[in-house]
């Protein structure tokens, strides 16, 4: 069950997030939701199998904006660290465990909600 | 809770264009509070929404990278629609990277993400929405709101401000008017008038862009433009006119230009435009020249038309004006016949002399003074025609002039019928000579004028016939009792058949409407026996007689007498 306390735990920076969201519990949770199922995460892992570095950057872009909105910290930081190593590449570049990083947090939460 | 402040609470439109569903949804949970939020998944679905025109929005804010189409060609669409350049857009971006070119293409400001606080938020949205309304406001104010150039008052502030900061620099004040602008707005309409003010201002933008000026519009069809000294003047006024040329209808229209060329800093920036406007008034009419600037000689017939005209109401107290009379014979018979006499007005002013009615007759036609004048000429004519009816017993009309200034006067009817029975006259024996051109202006409420004056009982002549621009139709619409040739047609009798044959015409189509015509400006025996074979009624000129005081009209009618026997 995801809750305050359990993103809290999870490492998301819950009072920033709940900041943004009026404080309003409900709607951040909701929006937490939403992010986990955005289908950027699906397009960052077949961009980068088919080792597209622009689709990649696109997706890895957009989790930014959006997952530093829910200031889920553990996923934000590994794609703040994507993006710029992406930044303005037309080839693939190593990403090292980056984007295992980022599935994988993105995995731990889904379960936390499951 | 007063007005402004019901207005400024009224809530406004913002439009979030963002493809970021997480984003989105904060953002317009954020603004819902104070907002009414709606919302575009890209740049097109934004146009879109923003030609709709389901909404007025007062705010965009505005994602980069989207699919479809991103927030920079947003931006770059949006900077040439006028739906949507007005509109104030805050930037949402993640990248330091995409603020300077967003700026240079227009958004006011960024929103960061991960988002800031929504307070700060709220107040930044907040800000710019006063901020651009204020300045919207601002706008209108300074500007005409017709042709987008700006106002009078503004234009004098900015141009103030404009040489102050430009001293090194100096200017040239230019003063655009359109010639008959008021007629043409009557035949063809006020959206006709309006489309040549828009298409004039138009190429004032142009010349304005060219040489870094400001202008305005400054009154109905009047324009002032403020440019660096040493442009073409000509050349100005010839792109002007190529705009306003182009269009349907347009090349009745004549444009004119004043100028006051290197505008200093004794007077007010408004007492320039002044003398620009001036400058083109003097060529008003005067088909030879199109551009007038201001000089010295100008100045001094400025500074005589003030005197003229604080010196009017001392003349008429002290009698400065004196009524000369001119003869009229009737020639169809075996000799002429003195039939009538018009009254003229002379100005004996008593330090300036003699003060010729050409100059300040047309200019008491401008500003109504002739009004005043013209009482005073009804009177004298009146009381000198009841002398000499008194002293001769003798049947003579004497015509005087309205102006087309009189004919505004609703009273004007009865201050005349007063001015016959206070001197024992009869209808008959004052006539009334209208200018033709009073017709071809206003024209429903110049026949409404004429038409009460002569169900009054009063003989109205067409004065001045042929000179100005009216149509032959009008001739049939007129309520006239006489057709007061003009003298430039007798000039051309002598030396142009054309001319002859045109007088002929003229003096046929009189008779065919059964009105008598009367000729004036005959000044030898030539012209006389051709005005009198083509058959005109009436003659007056200087072949009788120059005008005269009433002394010297004493004469004439003595030798009348004699005549008669």
């Amino acid at each position: 069950m995801l809750t305050v306390e359990t993103l809290r735990d999870y490492g998301a920076n819950v009072k920033e997030g709940l900041g943004r969201c009026l404080n309003s519990e409900a709607f951040y949770l909701k929006m937490v939701r939403l992010g986990l199922s955005d289908e950027n995460f699906e397009k960052l892992r077949t961009s980068v199998e088919k080792k597209d570095a622009v689709a990649a950057f696109e997706a890895a872009h957009a989790l930014k904006g959006s997952i530093g909105n829910l200031a889920l910290t553990p996923i934000f930081n590994p794609v703040c660290e994507l993006v710029e190593l992406l930044r303005g590449k037309k080839e693939m570049v190593d990403t090292g465990t980056l984007v295992e990083t980022i599935l994988s947090e993105r995995e731990k939460l889904c379960k936390l909600d499951a | 809770m007063n007005t402004d402040e019901i207005v400024r609470r009224s809530k406004r439109t913002v439009l979030i264009v963002e493809d970021e569903l997480v984003n989105q949804q904060l953002l317009g949970f954020i603004l819902r509070g104070s907002y009414n939020v709606i919302f575009a998944k890209n740049g097109q679905e934004a146009i879109d929404i923003l030609h709709s025109e389901e909404y007025r929005v007062s705010m965009i804010l505005l994602d980069i990278l989207m699919p479809v189409m991103d927030g920079i060609t947003f931006l770059r669409l949006a900077a040439e629609d006028e739906r949507i350049h007005s509109i104030p857009i805050i930037v949402l971006t993640s990248d330091n990277e995409m603020e300077l070119e967003a700026f240079q293409l227009g958004a006011m400001d960024f929103i960061k993400k991960p988002y800031d606080m929504p307070d700060i938020i709220l107040a930044r949205v907040r800000r710019i929405i006063e901020f651009v309304e204020d300045r919207e406001i601002i706008k209108d104010v300074e500007h005409d709101p017709l042709t987008r150039l700006y106002n009078r008052s503004f234009f004098f502030e900015y141009s103030r401000r404009l040489m102050d900061s430009e001293k090194e620099r100096s200017f040239d004040m230019l003063a655009v008017d359109v010639d008959r602008f008021r007629i043409a707005n009557e035949v063809y309409g006020r959206a006709f008038g309006d489309q040549v003010l828009c298409t004039l201002a138009d190429g004032i933008r142009q010349i304005l862009q060219e040489n870094m000026g400001i202008g305005c519009r400054a009154d109905a069809d009047l324009f002032y433009i403020l440019i660096e000294h040493g442009a073409d003047l000509n050349a100005i006024l010839e792109r002007i006119r190529g705009c306003v040329r182009d269009g349907e209808h347009q090349s009745i229209l004549r444009i004119r230009m004043g100028a006051y060329c290197q505008i200093g800093t004794d007077h007010p920036v408004g007492w320039y435009a002044e003398a620009a406007g001036s400058a083109c008034d003097s060529i008003r009419g005067n088909y030879q020249t199109d551009v007038m600037v201001y000089d010295e000689a100008l100045h001094q017939r400025e500074l005589m038309n003030e005197r003229l005209i604080a010196d009017v109401d001392t003349a008429i107290e002290e009698r400065q004006f004196i009524v000369y009379f001119q003869p009229k014979y009737a020639v169809q018979g075996d000799r002429p016949v003195l039939v009538s006499a018009e009254a003229l007005v002379r100005w004996i002013h008593p330090e300036l002399g003699f003060v010729s009615p050409g100059a300040f007759i047309p200019l008491f036609e401008e500003n109504g003074l002739i009004s005043k004048v013209d009482n005073y000429v009804w009177r004298e004519a009146a009381r000198q025609l009841c002398v000499w009816k008194k002293q001769y017993g003798l049947n003579l009309q004497v015509s005087v002039n309205v102006s087309r200034k009189d004919l505004f006067n609703s009273s004007l009817c009865d201050l005349l019928r007063d001015i016959v029975s206070e001197n024992c006259l009869t209808m008959d024996d004052l006539v009334l000579e209208v200018t033709e051109s009073a017709y071809s202006q206003d024209t429903a409420q110049m026949l409404q004028a004429v038409n009460a004056l002569r169900d009054a009982g009063f003989k109205i002549e067409m004065d001045d016939f042929g000179s100005g621009y009216s149509s032959l139709n009008m001739l049939c619409l007129m309520p006239i009792d006489a057709l007061k040739i003009d003298m430039k047609f007798v000039r051309n009798i002598v030396t142009s058949k054309t001319g002859y044959r045109i007088v002929e015409l003229v003096v046929e189509m009189a008779r065919a409407l059964n009105v008598p015509t009367i000729v004036e400006g005959v000044e030898d025996q030539e012209q006389y026996e051709l005005v009198r074979r083509v058959g005109c009624d009436v003659v007056q000129g200087y072949y009788f007689s120059k005008p005269v005081d009433a002394a010297g009209f004493e004469k004439l009618i003595e030798k009348e007498m004699e005549q008669r026997g």
